[in-house]
């Protein structure tokens, strides 16, 4: 896409700001933010909650504007996308994880999957074959026809995750992926997510307040009042 | 599949809205029916007269909304033209007959019995009237105060025995009844005023001919072939009708849409995390919108076949009650008012799809 290539950042953010509010009333989400984000890597960005990680998430995933500096998705400016253009990305491209899973309750877990592979173009039997294979892959094809109210936290992340990278998303945004479940749960989530990046070469941005998922992370940066603060390991 | 199970989520709204659009559909189908009936029923009388030539007063038109005089003087004329056949002359008065201490307006038509023209166009029951004291009632009107052959009518004060029954002679907003033209006449005081003649031409005469030797000879007359009298009756029903009845019509499918437009709006807004989800998730506009139209065309589906279940049986039940209202109902008319609220039901999904715009993917993050 754009001559972008898996050795590239999937995300580059350089010198990003976003500013909410206008005169007195201003609010700095985040403040001159430089970071790349490679295929392969899943990226931790630790921050306490208002500490600007989902306003990042956006700005990264293009679905906000930034004040200044840019962001380069798929090696391009997002400014030099068009809107079409970037809904395209989003829907080939981008898989999201929410944290509250945000599945759509009047769907099965099978739709739910499958709806991401409908904006990705796909014929509907190739995208019911290719949803029923990622819940066999996540160890849930017993939850197809189950709507999400009738599904445990740990089995909608999942059906989450299948949603995310139904369209083969070569970035994953996960925005407190952990946040609803319990700890067993959680890990398995993030473990899985882990996989991704490693055996799928897939880059996993994660934002999480939670300090145990240090070490799943290739990478972290910690966030606090909007301002990315050096890398540890 | 998310149109449909969205709309299920909530049946009891679901059934509010398609039994409001249904009723909308309804009245539309309703009115096009009563418009049909009345321009049809208003002018069968005429339609079915065998008169060659209507002649009215200078100026007159029809014999619906208009009021024409003719004097017995130009009727011997008339008969005296070449080509003319026969002429009989026919008074039509609004009237009043008395049951029970209420008064209920007829259309009374007076015509020479012997003449075979000007009469009722069909006797559904009993005999046509012979003598000046029996009256022949439209079939609506008797069915609907009770009159039967046999009875006796008080019109103005005078006593006529009810001696028939006829049909194609309601007019909607009023009915024939027939009289022997002496009586309608002695009613009025003037023995020898009439509305109009009704003319026959002899055989092989031509009926161009006639009429212009007619207009001719009698300039303060109008002369019209019976296809011509019967457009210039339809015309005046329509113009007096049509406007009323496409009005009210009108607010039902504005009513419709807004019915529509309001569930639809709900609709979004309650499920605006879902639409926010989908957008996030790289949802075309264009899939979106679809879920609209598509939720609204199930909506108007649903609505046209409840509407279409429930409008024949229901408009047998107001004829029963309202024998006067005669209705008549067309496949072209029940076609017209699907495609139009096929038409509502998009126009709807356009009102409400302006929402969508307003909703944001940051709303899937909160």
């Amino acid at each position: 896409m754009n001559g972008w290539n898996d050795q590239s950042p999937a995300a580059c953010c350089e010198g990003l700001s976003k500013i909410f509010g206008a005169n007195e009333h201003q609010t700095a989400a985040v403040r001159d933010v430089t970071f790349q984000a490679f295929p392969g890597e899943l990226i931790l960005l630790l921050g306490p909650s208002g500490s600007g990680k989902t306003t990042l998430l956006t700005l990264i995933a293009g679905l906000s504007r930034p004040t200044s500096g840019r962001v380069l998705l798929f090696g391009k400016d997002i400014e030099s996308y068009a809107s079409r253009e970037l809904q395209r990305v989003r829907a080939h491209r981008v898989g999201f994880i929410f944290q509250t899973f945000l599945l759509i309750d009047s769907l099965t877990a099978l739709e739910n999957v499958e709806i991401v592979l409908r904006f990705n173009g796909r014929k509907t039997s190739e995208r019911r074959k290719r949803a029923r294979e990622l819940l066999r892959q996540f160890g849930i094809e017993h939850l197809a026809a189950k709507f999400p109210q009738t599904m445990s936290q740990g089995e909608k992340q999942r059906v989450a995750v299948a949603r995310a990278i139904g369209n083969d998303a070569a970035l994953i945004i996960a925005d407190e992926p952990t946040g609803s479940l319990e700890t067993k749960q959680g890990f398995g989530i993030i473990e899985l997510l882990r996989r991704l990046a490693k055996e799928q070469g897939k880059c996993v941005v994660v934002a999480s307040h939670d300090l145990r998922l240090r070490d799943f992370a290739d990478r972290i940066f910690r966030i606090e009042d909007g301002r990315l603060l050096p890398e540890s390991s | 599949m998310y149109a449909l199970r969205t709309l299920r989520s909530q049946p009891v709204r679901l059934l509010l809205t398609v039994g409001g659009v249904a009723l909308c559909i309804i009245l539309m189908l309703f009115l096009l029916a009563v418009y049909r009936g009345a321009a049809d029923g208003s002018v069968d009388y005429i339609r079915r007269n065998k008169a060659d030539l209507w002649v009215l007063q200078r100026n007159a038109t029809n014999i619906l909304r208009g009021s024409s005089l003719v004097s017995a003087a130009q009727g011997e004329r008339i008969a005296a033209v070449q080509g003319v056949g026969s002429v009989s002359p026919v008074l039509f008065l609004l009237s009043t007959v008395k049951k029970g201490g209420n008064v209920r307006t007829i259309f009374l038509t007076g015509f020479e019995p012997d003449s075979g023209l000007g009469g009722p166009p069909q006797l559904v029951q009993g005999r046509n009237i012979r003598r000046d004291d029996e009256i022949v009632l439209d079939k609506s009107f008797a069915q609907k105060f009770k009159f039967e052959v046999g009875d006796e009518v008080n019109l103005q004060g005078r006593r006529l025995k009810v001696v028939g029954i006829s049909g194609w002679t309601n007019a909607f907003v009023i009915q024939y009844a027939f009289v022997t033209l002496r009586f309608a006449r002695d009613l009025i005081g003037f023995p020898s005023l009439a509305t109009c003649f009704l003319v026959r031409v002899r055989e092989g005469a031509d009926l161009g001919g006639v009429q212009a030797r007619i207009r001719e000879e009698l300039p303060g007359l109008e002369v019209y072939d019976h296809p011509t009298f019967l457009q210039n009756n339809i015309q005046e029903m329509k113009s007096g009708f049509l406007p009323l009845l496409y009005t009210v019509a009108a607010i039902g499918a504005v009513v419709l849409t807004v019915i529509l437009s309001l569930l639809l709006s709900v609709n979004i807004l309650e499920r605006r995390k879902d639409f926010a989800i989908l957008k996030t998730i790289g949802s075309p506009p264009a899939f979106l919108w679809g879920m609209v139209i598509k939720q609204a065309v199930l909506i108007s589906s649903a609505s046209s076949l409840a509407a279409l279940a429930a409008f024949f049986p229901l408009v047998r039940l107001i004829e029963r009650v309202s024998p006067e209202v005669s209705t008549k109902s067309t496949f072209g008319q029940i076609a017209s008012v699907v495609l139009a609220v096929g038409v509502m039901s998009l126009l709807s999904s356009g009102i409400s799809i302006r929402r969508l715009r307003r909703i944001y993917f940051l709303e899937a993050f909160r």
